[in-house]
């Protein structure tokens, strides 16, 4: 009888082990199917997961937002016109409960000294954003607790999450458009490697007119939750000691933008926490919407590199951001650097 | 809850781990608490409509077997024929009474609508039904005809009354088998239920599999089927090809829908030590029209001949209807009548309970004249048979097959169309227009290449676990037993398979079961 029992627990104790077994294999390939699936393009998944790639408190500045700032931020300007660590963790459409958790996220390796916030997101008026891409953007962040609240953030019902944490329900569909590239672990960037700063270079030329608006600083009341969130975000950068500054990046729509754009600087202020709105009509700094823009928000190559310029002055005279050139510690700006300007000699600087 | 949301698996999986957990004579207790939870997200409605049933049935269960036992008690007691007979008659009064609420209630929420609408149409404005268009409770059908097969059985003698209603609302409301049946007869289910179950890892593993290969055909196949249905659906001028192949596509496709989401229920009751009936057992490859119905839905097939076709045939009325025939059509046919009549009518009634609309009556009139014409002509098909000598199997088998196929297929026609003007269009469509230049473009206009190459190599699958399955290979039963590598990599396979090619996600409007609705 004892021995029956006693091979009762064997059996027993054999096939928890083998649940056990057979689980972390499935965890393991379906984590692994999950990554080859997602797509890793523009969306925002890759500055994420590059960002892991990064050295530990490398970047001095993070510019995180929508993809005006992927767009028109050139990190690649930054470094090699004035030395400053940029990097942009940004996505398309990226709403401000997603840029909070990616902070938050970003705060674990890196410690900047200036955060700089799109204020595009101020703009938006939707509640929630279960827009595929928008959801599809926190798939970078590896820690659960960011990754879920960003998720948890963008849906209405907390059910309604489960699917994309889970992450394979979202991309599985992905089979037909993977390549060889998709397999590589960690992600290549489309070619530009580890040293990518998420700066994406848009080549098109769509010609625009200067938006007409009159200078004025009344605002319009912003979503509930976009403020909220952009409260949170300024808090968690005020306990932290880092200073926002808060950017209005160029772009041919900004007529819609601009009493949002004045009620989040409204916002930023009770923080102490303020920026520049680069679509001021007054702000002349060589910018020509009749070539500098890619579509109608975003700014094309040689845009970036004319907005960039300005803002590396601006960073400098206002926050007092070393240059980081010659540091042996920031080597991989001077990589990405170089080999950005090999496809784009004709805006090196003099 | 849909059984195909990670709700439900990570649903499933509690229930599981508290089930084993506590000791195995309170086990059921984590079943009737899952499944109270289980009925409860679909709202209160269904909780209180089940928990009608469950109570009514249960005492109704206890005055029958108190009324029979007081019926047995008078049999054994000299000149008390009288009496014996009032207690009959009594019994039958209560069985009937209870019968009327229980089927009644299921037939008032899934008829009325239909019947108040066609009636007002009729009508011209001249009366006015209310339509009472009330959410139907979760598994409606499912716990209405086991309630109503266990009141009978009681009344039989078959089966004892319950003590603990809480019994008698676990077996009506079991969680995995609420949403696609099987239906269970007492014997069947109600004992396994409160039986102290130990964990056996071969056939929790078993259970696991064959959950898999129901979410495969649900998911990989049915769903990625519904493409073809909705072209179908959605234009007019088809070649003929493509409303005969649409159809047969559809036939599979509920095959798949159907017969997926009963394994997934099976392989989740059979996790936890309990054994659900098969409802599917090949049926595609049945010689007969007949064959075809013991092997589809065998549970409500086998549910209507219980209660329905066997009482009717051996019950006065019955039987008259024999001894008139007789006189008429002569002893042979005549003695046939009654169970003609009986078959046309027990498949009227399935047509009309999958829905309630024109198609649905084709769809069982149909079935039942093709069945109550089989059945008066057994003599003459057992003659020709005979003179012919024609061979039981070989390629008379594939004849036999390819018939069955050919005589199914058509009122499929009704099953998947909104009205009998659209079947019967597209029927007649199939007929011309076979024109196979487009062949191509009409196909990846459906579908791409790369998703029909997908579906074929799933139905190529499917298609080869039943044939084993028709060999007596029991495929699922063999890889639970193997080894473990070879298990696993089965196991790891149809998890990739599903949760990669599946038709599912955020993104997706999902296909509910397709028979979730009846």
């Amino acid at each position: 009888m004892e021995e029956k029992k006693e091979s009762r627990r064997r059996v027993l104790g054999r096939f928890w082990m083998r649940v056990i077994g057979f689980f972390l294999i499935a965890g393991v390939l379906l984590s692994y199917a999950t990554y080859v699936l997602t797509p890793k393009h523009d969306y925002g998944i890759c500055s994420m997961m590059n960002l892991y790639e990064q050295e530990e408190d490398s970047v001095d500045v993070l510019a995180v937002g929508t993809s005006l700032v992927y767009a028109g931020v050139n990190t690649n300007v930054l470094w090699s016109e004035y030395g400053i660590a940029a990097y942009d963790l940004c996505s398309a459409e990226q709403p401000f409960w997603v840029s909070y958790y990616a902070i938050r996220e970003a705060l674990k390796t890196q410690s900047p000294q200036v955060i700089l916030l799109d204020a595009k997101a101020s703009a938006y008026t939707r509640d929630y954003s279960k827009r595929g891409r928008t959801i599809l953007s926190t798939y970078g962040i590896r820690g659960l607790e960011n990754r879920a609240g960003a998720i948890l953030a963008c849906v209405e019902e907390p059910l309604e999450a489960l699917d994309y944490l889970l992450g394979l329900p979202q991309v599985h569909n992905n089979y037909g458009s993977l390549t060889a590239e998709d397999f590589v672990l960690p992600p290549d960037n489309g070619g530009r490697g580890k040293d990518w700063k998420g700066f994406i270079e848009v080549d098109e030329v769509e010609s625009h007119q200067r938006p007409s608006v009159v200078a004025t600083t009344m605002g319009r009341k912003l979503n509930e939750r976009e403020e909220a969130y952009a409260r949170k975000i300024f808090e968690l950068c005020r306990e932290e000691g880092i200073e926002v500054m808060l950017v209005g990046i160029p772009n041919p729509d900004y007529a819609a933008d601009q009493m949002y754009y004045n009620a989040l600087w409204n916002v930023a202020e009770e923080y102490g926490f303020g920026g520049i709105d680069y679509n001021d009509p007054d702000l002349r700094f060589g910018l020509r919407y009749s070539s500098d823009f890619a579509d109608w928000q975003h700014l094309n190559v040689k845009g970036s590199v004319t907005f960039s310029r300005k803002l590396g002055e601006d960073l400098r005279e206002r926050y007092g951001i070393l240059d980081r050139r010659g540091d042996e510690a920031y080597a991989s700006y001077e990589r990405c650097a170089k080999k950005w300007y090999e496809g784009y000699e004709f805006f090196e600087s003099a | 809850m849909s059984i195909l949301s990670f709700e439900f698996l990570f649903f499933t999986a509690a229930v599981w781990m508290v089930y084993y957990l506590l000791p195995r004579r309170r086990r059921w207790l984590a079943l009737l608490l899952g499944s109270f939870l289980f009925v409860s997200c679909a709202g209160w409605r269904s909780v209180v409509h089940l928990t009608v049933v469950a109570w009514n049935v249960w005492l109704g269960g206890l005055v029958l077997e108190i009324l029979k036992r007081k019926e047995a008690d008078l049999r054994s007691t000299e000149g008390a024929g009288r009496s014996v007979k009032r207690y009959e008659t009594l019994q039958k009064i209560v069985l009937a009474m209870l019968l009327t609420f229980d089927l009644g209630a299921m037939a008032f929420l899934k008829y009325e609508p239909a019947a108040a609408a066609w009636l007002n149409d009729l009508g011209q404005g001249r009366w006015s039904f209310p339509v009472w268009e009330l959410a139907a409770p979760l598994g409606l059908s499912y716990f209405t005809f086991q309630s109503a097969g266990w009141l009978v059985d009681v009344y039989r003698g078959k089966a004892q009354a319950q003590k603990n209603p809480l019994k008698m609302w676990l077996f009506l409301g079991y969680f995995p088998q609420m949403t696609q049946g099987p239906i269970s007869a007492w014997k069947e289910l109600g004992g396994q239920l409160f039986e102290e179950h130990v964990l056996e890892p071969e056939v929790v593993s078993g259970g696991f599999l064959r959950m898999l290969w129901g979410y495969f055909k649900k998911l990989v196949i049915a769903d990625r089927l519904a493409l073809t249905t909705a072209v179908l659906l959605g234009e007019e001028g088809l070649p003929g090809w493509m409303a005969v192949g649409g159809a047969a596509l559809y036939m599979v496709r509920l095959y798949a829908d159907f017969s997926g989401g009963v394994d997934v229920v099976r392989g989740i009751s059979q996790m936890f030590g309990i054994v659900l009936p098969e409802n599917f057992r090949r049926p595609f490859f049945s010689e007969s029209v007949a064959e075809y119905w013991r092997r589809w839905h065998r549970t409500l097939g086998a549910w209507f001949r219980s209660y329905l076709l066997y009482p009717f045939t051996t019950s006065k009325a019955g039987l008259a209807l024999g001894r008139a025939a007789s006189k008429v059509f002569g002893k042979m046919v005549g003695r046939l009548v009654p169970t003609v009549v009986g078959t046309f009518l027990v498949f009227l009634l399935i047509g009309v309970w999958h829905t309630a609309n024109w198609n649905a009556v084709i769809y069982g009139a149909y079935f039942g004249f093709v069945m109550a014409g089989a059945i008066l002509l057994t003599p003459l098909w057992k003659k020709m048979n005979r003179t012919f000598r024609t061979p039981k199997g070989g390629w008379m088998r594939g004849v036999r097959v390819a018939r069955t196929w050919i005589l199914v297929l058509i009122p499929q026609y009704f099953a998947f169309t909104s009205g009998p003007r659209q079947g019967f269009s597209l029927l007649l469509q199939s007929f011309s227009g076979w024109d196979f230049s487009g062949f191509a473009k009409r196909m990846t206009g459906i579908m791409t290449v790369r998703e029909w190459v997908i579906a074929g190599i799933a139905l190529l699958v499917l298609l080869a676990v039943d044939v084993l399955g028709e060999r007596g290979v029991d495929v699922c039963g063999r890889i639970a037993k193997a080894r473990v590598w070879v298990r696993w990599q089965v196991l790891l396979a149809l998890l990739l398979g599903i949760l990669v090619l599946g038709v599912y996600g955020p993104e997706f409007d999902g296909a509910a079961f397709l028979y979730t609705q009846f």
